[in-house]
């Protein structure tokens, strides 16, 4: 089912949780929300799940305004970041709670509730351990029995607030190839919370980029990596190095190397390029590029890290994949900017 | 190099003084709660088992039982609504003066019983606030049972909600807000996540509260009047048999209200030895 949200802003006290943000995911699509913490991600989730009313703007699922409906009319699955699993019910009793609470005339005979829920166990690859307790369960086991829970129900939509935050690495990367395979086997539209740009990127059909109660970015992974539309994005992304340079004539100017711009086109002046650490090639000294001092080399499997320090003070992270022979600490270099994305300084 | 007794746990205190520990806080629950309570049924059994049976068999004597029960019957259940309301109220929902609320729940336990007593009288007595408005409708709340169980309602209520109230917060709202997500009501929410979830912390309070509610004193002696067969409850049956140098009597009626205290204590035990499995099942 598609969900729209339009103009919602939400303020707890004197903070301002989500200013005004719009948004809409297509049937089918798996969305992630990704941003630092406090920037209204895990809010606008609440929202469309009815959890939390907005302050103004509207939730519409389905195209059906959903505003001012409370969660238990809204039909949305939602799996919560600890699980928030019923600790006193078996493994069964949570999955099949959603049916059996049902007012009488909905609620399907116990027979069908019982096949559904070995269905779902099935689903979600615990079929033996419908008789246990969450406590005896292990983080990954907890986290797919919440989402078994929340599919029980025949949602319209799959809201899942930081689903593999609790979970160590390992666990984290199998769940969620295991996740999108679930996604695309349901159909289901699915939003998803990170603060993970990476599960964001893996993940999602498209990545919504917020920070301070406002989205900064609606993407696919592939755009929202390639042109970031701000320099926070960039930023967010990780890793990038930062550099002070010139936009001139639709050009980026980096010590004197002039390179088209990647990111979305800005007026000429001063500019904060982003450079990621593979975007570089080396030079010798003289050569126009920054030039740099080796500090630290780091030879990590099949490429070497490269720590450079420039004339006034900054640190340059630079990979390479062959490095020369004699590099040593201590080696002046120049760095050659490859690709460049640039935006207004300030 | 020397190696401690492999039996030794590296985190764990030298046995004398673990014995130490161990042993004087079982002599100080020897002296201060055992001791008494052994003493008070030799005192009652001092005459011998005739004289404590007829103690305790006497008319007044079963009157006041009866009217101890019959309070705790009506005080307890209805505690126990009002403090699952209020630790429903203060752990799950946001609303304005919650910390007065939470603050007027402590009143019974820091106002001296006899204050909480006399502040009925003051409001239900003759010469009280609405003392001539209920004698012209003919009804009696002071000196007689209605005033015994509001006195008793006022003192024991705190014990459901504070032991309610930080487990609940502990808990959290995410299951009930799972519940909601789910499709459930907020009243089969409330049954269903809620309720089972401060099950155990629900039956002690209900076990303290009543404990208290058959055994309160001072409030209760202010409102009650002192008309035996009447309006005294056990403890001031007690009392009064004390007062008139009938130690015997006092302590063979006072071994019987110990003894309700024991009996609700069993009970909760069973309950927790019936339960284990579930007990276990919801462990952190």
């Amino acid at each position: 089912m598609s969900v729209t949200a339009s103009a919602v802003v939400k303020t707890f006290g004197g903070f301002t949780a989500l200013d005004g943000v719009s948004l809409a995911a297509r049937e089918g699509e798996f969305l992630a929300l990704l941003g630092p913490s406090g920037s209204g991600k895990t809010t606008l989730l609440r929202i469309l799940a009815g959890l939390e009313f907005p302050d103004s703007g509207s939730i519409s699922i389905g195209g059906i305004d959903m505003s001012d409906r409370p969660a238990r009319d809204r039909q949305v699955g939602f799996v919560f970041q600890q699980y928030a699993l019923f600790r006193h019910m078996t493994v069964a009793d949570n999955i099949g709670f959603g049916l059996t609470v049902r007012p009488r005339a909905t609620r399907p005979p116990r027979a069908e509730i019982d096949r559904r829920v070995a269905e779902l166990l099935e689903l979600v690859q615990l079929p033996a351990l419908g008789g246990r307790y969450p406590a005896q369960l292990s983080g990954g086991q907890r986290q797919r029995v919440a989402l078994a829970r929340a599919l029980a129900v025949e949602p319209r939509l799959l809201l899942l607030d930081e689903p593999f935050g609790a979970l160590d690495a390992k666990v984290r990367k199998d769940l969620r190839r295991w996740l999108r395979g679930v996604h695309d086997r349901t159909g289901l539209t699915s939003i998803f919370v990170t603060h993970d740009q990476e599960e964001a990127l893996d993940l999602a059909d498209r990545v919504v980029v917020m920070v301070h109660g406002w989205i900064e970015q609606i993407d696919t992974p592939e755009l929202v990596w390639e042109r970031p539309a701000t320099a926070f994005v960039c930023d967010f992304l990780g890793g990038a190095n930062r550099v002070k340079a010139q936009a001139v004539a639709g050009q980026i100017d980096v010590a004197g190397v002039r390179l088209p711009n990647r990111a979305p086109a800005m007026v000429d002046g001063p500019a904060s390029a982003f450079i990621r650490p593979h975007e570089f090639a080396l030079a010798a000294p003289g050569s126009a590029g920054i030039a740099v001092v080796l500090r630290r080399i780091l030879r990590t499997g099949a490429q070497a890290a490269l720590e450079t320090e420039t004339g006034d003070g900054g640190l340059i992270e630079v990979t390479i994949a062959t490095p020369p022979d004699g590099l040593a600490p201590g080696t002046a270099l120049v760095l050659v900017p490859q690709t460049v994305r640039a935006y207004p300084a300030g | 190099m020397t190696r401690p007794p492999a039996s030794a746990s590296p985190t764990a205190e030298p046995r004398w003084l673990r014995w130490l520990l161990v042993g004087s806080a079982l002599l100080f629950l020897g002296l201060n709660l055992a001791l008494p309570l052994a003493a008070v049924f030799v005192e009652g059994l001092r005459k011998g088992l005739a004289a404590y049976v007829t103690a305790i068999s006497e008319p007044d004597a079963i009157s006041a039982l009866r009217l101890t029960l019959t309070v705790a019957a009506i005080a307890v259940p209805l505690n126990i609504v009002i403090g699952l309301a209020a630790s429903w109220a203060i752990a799950k929902f946001d609303f304005r003066f919650k910390s007065v609320l939470v603050t007027l729940i402590d009143l019974p336990f820091s106002v001296s019983p006899v204050v909480s007593g006399l502040i009925y009288v003051l409001l239900f007595g003759l010469q009280g606030w609405f003392g001539a408005a209920l004698r012209d409708h003919d009804i009696q709340v002071i000196f007689a049972v209605p005033g015994l169980v509001l006195a008793t309602i006022f003192i024991t209520f705190p014990f459901v909600a504070r032991e309610l109230i930080p487990l609940m917060e502990e808990q959290g709202r995410e299951e009930e807000e799972a519940a909601l997500s789910l499709g459930a009501s907020g009243l089969s929410t409330f049954w269903h996540v809620t309720l089972p979830n401060v099950r155990w912390g629900l039956l002690y309070g209900v076990l303290l509260c009543n404990a208290r509610a058959m055994g309160e004193f001072g409030a209760v002696s202010v409102v009650s009047g002192h008309i035996r067969g009447r309006t005294n409850t056990l403890p001031l049956h007690i009392e009064i048999l004390y007062n008139e140098y009938n130690f015997a009597a006092a302590f063979a009626v006072a071994s019987l209200l110990a003894g309700l205290a024991l009996v609700t204590l069993v009970l909760k035990s069973l309950l927790e030895w019936r339960f284990a499995g579930q007990l276990a099942g919801k462990v952190h």
